[in-house]
């Protein structure tokens, strides 16, 4: 059998190369980054929601798995260059820095993930002008080195907010999907806040709270025992308050149906989930289908989610959609179980 | 039977019949208005929502306020692009009548929200269709707020420009201050010495901000007349449509005698100036 | 910042996505070819002799600017408040050798009643904008608009005519009973796009270096916000993230343009409440712009492109110090600005003596000799009390034309490209559908 090829190593593709080789079946991991893991480790993510387990204790024991296996053939640094379709699989081409291969695939699950919305496209917050607005992925970053300080003077916060879909559900950005992490994440960063410095006043702007099934307990939890406070509403002008050095938001209590303006010392930014630029490469190399939305389109999304519908392609995680870990792990060992069967057939 | 059960709800649903009770008349708010103004706000919302616009404008909300947020007159007025929105989508005749009372002419027409709205409503734009029903409707509310604007009206209608330097008179807008109206006393010359003093004769005028010809206003008039604003205006002000027609009739006349001393010059040339006949 | 191909590709894949969701954005232009091609309207051409300047608007698309031979649509606030606005682009036109006509017969767009009073309706306005346009084609010279309404509004009635049939045929019936005929232009020109346009050429005849003024740029709401995706943004503008108007020719000419945090805001104009409800306009221009202005980036002047803008942001401010808001900044206009810095008269050309903020402080750091220039002004209207002349950038217009809008043998529908005859579905003609 010749190897299958499995392209991102984040959650959903150590999960899937994992599986492969414990099926016996040769694996070759290809990622982009000098490091394994994806997003979670990229971006240091802190404690992930909703068990609150540090993302590396989570990660690192996938990531471990992957790199004690001698059957998996990791590639680091590296991207696909191109990909034909061989007689039976594809021939495809491993770029490096400085070296380029050619190898021949049985099966090819695509786990290319997503990025996170640049939030300098929603002008309004100020994120790029005031460096006390921050992206919640900067603020993972400080919370997993527990310093949760102002990036202008280094100063511990009083007053953060915490404003949901920035770069989702939003056609002025030409994203109109929910992220379905945003809200669970950012108020576990809230809660986190809260757990280390409970002097810290936490707001949290929505318009929903999308804390879907047995996650509701964090946002209950957040309230009931750590005192988080919801307006509903969206932040629409960041602006330097009065006095100087805080951050006036200004926005609309969609409940009380009135004005508020409040000054914090940081705002932090839900930023969305969009196609990464590995999927988008991908599915012009092999030719999958696409939303409207950029995402990798599944041929049935309903009874099989991991199927491309073209011979031998597989699809897993974020590249299909906003995904949280567990979902992407999930479908990493379904396509690897679909893959392994095609190759052997 | 338990009084909650024959609780009407309040939606669009709601029959004649069943609008007309008395509990109903209590909780839509309906019992403050008048038998005349009952039947008069029905026909505006069924005029407002079969207006095609309502479907092209109206997609949606997820109530976020970021129109709210962003919209000047909300920062100074009782007013609220989301609420108005939110009654285009899903109110009834009497929350539409309500906001077609003042709160519609609160809205600076500045595009914000609509350049805002993460579901990309055409707010502004809806907005207007109410107000153009509410002019047409000639509501009493209406008259009221453009009340001050027969001068600019009666210029529009006449030159089609609205502001004139004879219209920013001191006394009007001191707040200005006093070089805006052309009078300040450094300069020790009238107005219209100013105007003078301005680079190009089109606009060496008080009366309208520029020379308009006869021709030009009289080509206005008559698209006013086809495209039913003439009878909008009749709704709300019918004095100062009289008037207005008869200002054009002058303008006719003075037309035609143009057309007689003119006639050679005129004679040779090609297109609308040869044939329109005011 | 994200780069400008960045940007370029979030335009796109919006673009894309507003396609793909039906939500229309769809380039009104390539449907206007068609209906060319039934007969149902006459383009207005950009032609050579209007020596078009390329550029690119929100989604990258391109957009002609005819930098010559142009009908000018004149503002109906900005001719009675600021003298100075037209003045000066006329100026600049023949510094820069470019025709043009400036006429009496022209109507303002009347959208400023529309968003004011509701005293209009879509056909009507359609029918205004139409009127205009076949006045400006039957001068064979190509319409470029003033004022940043009349330009939204424009767009908006050129949407309107090209998706709407009934609305079409029925401007159409109304044009042929005077004698005209439906024309759209080729493209909607603001004349800002213009500037931008000219920038090397304004850049070339530069008198006084502009280094030390900050400049801070308020973006008229309807360039940008209405039927945004027509307006014209630069890479080399804020990498393309806002549009390159007014801010381009400034940063051109020197100055340096100073960011605030309400950049987006509106100015509080309100159309009717610019004249029944200052109390809000001056309310919010003094608090939502020129406070930020100032305190933020210290501003010598504020730059806008739309007359309204101009107006509210002036003449606000005098009656500020009533409670204690003493800003005074001199607001002007784009092209009033480059004027002064292509060495105008202040008065004579720019008439900075029409703004409510004084500009002396700021002409002062500009290296202008204002009371030499205010000294010469004050001669020249003694004589023109006297009875002398005016100097004019333009001759004047004869008799005849405070009653006729003459032809001037230019072309005329008839001698054009002559479109096939509208088809009875597309109900054209007085006994068409409509």
């Amino acid at each position: 059998m010749n190897p299958i090829l499995v392209l991102g190593a984040g959650p959903a593709g150590l999960s899937a190369a994992s599986e492969l080789a414990s099926l016996g079946a040769p694996t070759i991991l290809v990622e982009r980054e000098s490091f394994l893991g994806g997003n979670p480790i990229r971006w240091h993510y802190s404690l992930l929601a909703p068990d609150l387990k540090p993302a590396e204790e989570v990660i690192g024991a996938l990531v471990k798995k992957v790199q004690a296996d001698a059957r998996i053939e990791r590639h680091l640094s590296t991207t696909l260059e191109k990909a034909e379709v061989g007689a039976k699989g594809y021939r495809v081409t491993l770029k490096t820095a400085d070296t380029s291969e050619i190898r021949d695939v049985s099966a090819v699950v695509l786990a290319t993930g997503f990025d996170h919305f640049d939030s300098r496209r929603k002008y309004e917050y100020g994120y790029g002008r005031f460096p006390d607005v921050i992206d919640f992925k900067e603020f993972e970053l400080m919370l997993h080195e527990n310093k949760v300080v102002r990036p202008s003077d280094g100063r511990v916060p009083q007053r953060i907010a915490w404003i949901l879909c920035v770069g989702s559900r939003d056609v002025q950005v030409g994203n109109p999907w929910c992220c379905r992490l945003g809200c669970a994440v950012s108020i576990k960063q809230a809660v986190e806040v809260r757990q280390k410095h409970p002097e810290v006043d936490a707001y949290v702007y929505y318009m929903d709270i999308r804390t879907y099934g047995l996650w509701e307990d964090l946002y209950w939890k957040s309230m009931q025992e750590y005192g988080v406070k919801f307006i509903r509403g969206r932040i629409g002008a960041v602006t330097p308050a009065e006095g100087g050095g805080r951050l006036l938001a200004t926005g609309e209590d969609t409940i009380l149906s009135r004005p508020t303006e409040v000054p914090f010392d940081m705002i932090v930014l839900a930023s969305g989930m969009e196609p990464s630029a590995g999927t988008k490469q991908v599915a012009a190399l092999f030719g999958v289908p696409v939303g409207p939305e950029g995402f990798l389109t599944p041929q049935l999304t309903d009874l099989n989610p991991v199927d491309s519908g073209l011979p031998g392609l597989f699809l897993a995680g974020a590249a299909t959609g906003p995904k949280a870990i567990p979902d992407a792990v999930t479908e990493g060992m379904g396509a690897a179980l679909r893959a392994f069967q095609y190759a052997r057939s | 039977m338990s009084i909650v059960a024959n609780l009407p709800r309040r939606t669009l649903s709601l029959s004649e019949e069943e609008a007309a009770r008395p509990v109903a008349m209590h909780l839509t708010g309906r019992q403050r208005l008048s038998s005349e103004e009952r039947t008069l706000s029905e026909k505006i919302f069924e005029e407002f929502r079969s207006d095609p616009r309502h479907h092209e404008f109206v997609l949606g909300c997820l109530n976020c306020g970021e129109c709210t947020t962003g919209c000047p007159a909300a920062r100074f007025y009782d007013f609220s692009p989301r609420e108005m929105l939110q009654i285009a989508a899903n109110g009834d005749a009497t929350t539409l009548w309500d906001a077609m009372q003042e709160k519609i002419w609160a809205c600076c027409q500045c595009y914000t929200c609509n350049m805002r709205c993460r579901f990309g409503n055409d707010i502004a734009g809806i907005i207007s269709v109410m107000r153009e029903l509410s002019v047409y409707h000639g509501l009493e509310a209406t008259r009221r707020t453009l009340a001050p604007f027969g001068r600019s009206l009666t210029l529009l209608m006449t030159v089609g420009t609205q502001v004139s330097s004879d219209m920013i008179q001191p006394d009007f807008f001191r707040d200005w201050g006093p070089f805006a109206t052309g009078s300040d006393k450094v300069w020790q010359v009238g107005a219209d010495v100013m105007r003078r003093a301005i680079p190009t004769d089109v606009l060496q005028t008080t009366r309208s901000a520029w020379e308009v010809s006869v021709q030009t206003s009289l080509e206005l008039f008559r698209i006013y007349e086809e495209t039913g604003v003439l009878d909008m205006l009749r709704g709300l002000d019918p004095d100062l449509t009289e008037m207005l027609v008869d200002i054009i009739e002058e303008r006719r006349e003075e037309f035609q005698e143009a057309r007689e001393r003119f006639a050679d010059e005129i004679a040779g040339m090609k297109g609308p100036v040869a044939t329109f006949q005011g | 910042m994200l780069t400008a191909n960045e940007i370029r590709k979030v335009v796109a894949e919006r673009t894309a996505h507003q396609r793909g969701t039906g939500k229309k954005v769809v380039d009104v232009r390539e449907e206007m070819e068609h209906l060319e091609e039934k007969g149902e309207i006459i383009i207005h051409r950009i032609r050579a002799v209007n020596r078009p300047v390329e550029l690119h608007t929100l989604f990258g698309w391109t957009k002609q600017i005819p930098t010559d031979r142009l009908w000018h649509h004149k503002s109906c606030g900005q001719c009675g408040n600021i003298p100075g606005y037209p003045s000066s682009l006329l100026w600049l036109m023949n510094e820069t050798g470019r025709t043009y006509l400036n006429e009496p017969h022209q109507t303002s767009c009347t959208a400023w009643n529309y968003h004011g009073t509701a005293t209009s309706n879509p056909v009507a306005l359609a029918a205004v904008a139409a009127r205009n346009f076949h006045r400006a084609y039957e001068t064979d010279h190509f319409p470029l608009i003033h004022c940043g309404t009349s330009y939204g509004d424009y767009k908006e009635m050129r949407k309107l005519l090209v998706e709407n049939a009934t609305v079409r045929t029925k401007v159409r019936d109304v044009l042929r009973k005077m004698g005209r005929d439906l024309v759209i232009p080729e493209e909607i020109v603001h004349y800002s796009e213009w500037v931008h346009a000219m920038t090397p050429e304004l850049v070339a005849r530069q008198k006084l270096p502009l280094s030390g003024v900050i400049a801070t740029v308020h973006e008229p709401c309807h360039y940008y916000k209405m039927v945004p995706e027509d307006a014209v943004y630069d890479e080399a503008v804020y990498s393309g993230q806002r549009p390159a108007v007014p801010s381009g020719i400034l940063m051109a000419l020197g100055a340096t343009v100073a960011d605030y945090s309400t950049w987006y805001d509106c100015c509080g104009f309100g159309f009717r409440h610019i004249l029944s409800e200052r109390e809000f306009s001056r309310s919010f221009a003094n608090l939502r712009k020129i406070r930020p202005m100032i305190e933020e980036a210290h501003a010598d002047v504020a730059i806008t492109s739309d007359t309204g803008c101009v107006t509210t942001l002036d003449k606000s401010q005098w009656i500020g110090k009533t409670h204690g808001l003493e800003y005074m900044l001199p607001v002007l206009s784009d092209v009033q600005f480059a004027a002064l810095a292509l060495g105008a008269h202040p008065y004579k050309i720019a008439q900075v003596h029409w703004h409510s903020s004084s500009a002396e402080r700021l002409m002062t750091k500009m290296g202008i000799d204002w009371q030499a220039a205010k000294a010469e002004f004050r001669e020249y209207l003694k004589a023109l009390q006297s009875g002398a002349q005016p100097e004019l950038l333009h001759p004047a217009h004869g008799e005849i034309e405070k009653f006729f809008a003459i032809n001037k043998g230019q072309v005329l529908p008839d001698e054009a490209v002559t479109p096939a005859a509208p088809t009875a579905t597309s109900g054209a003609g007085p006994g068409g559908r409509s």
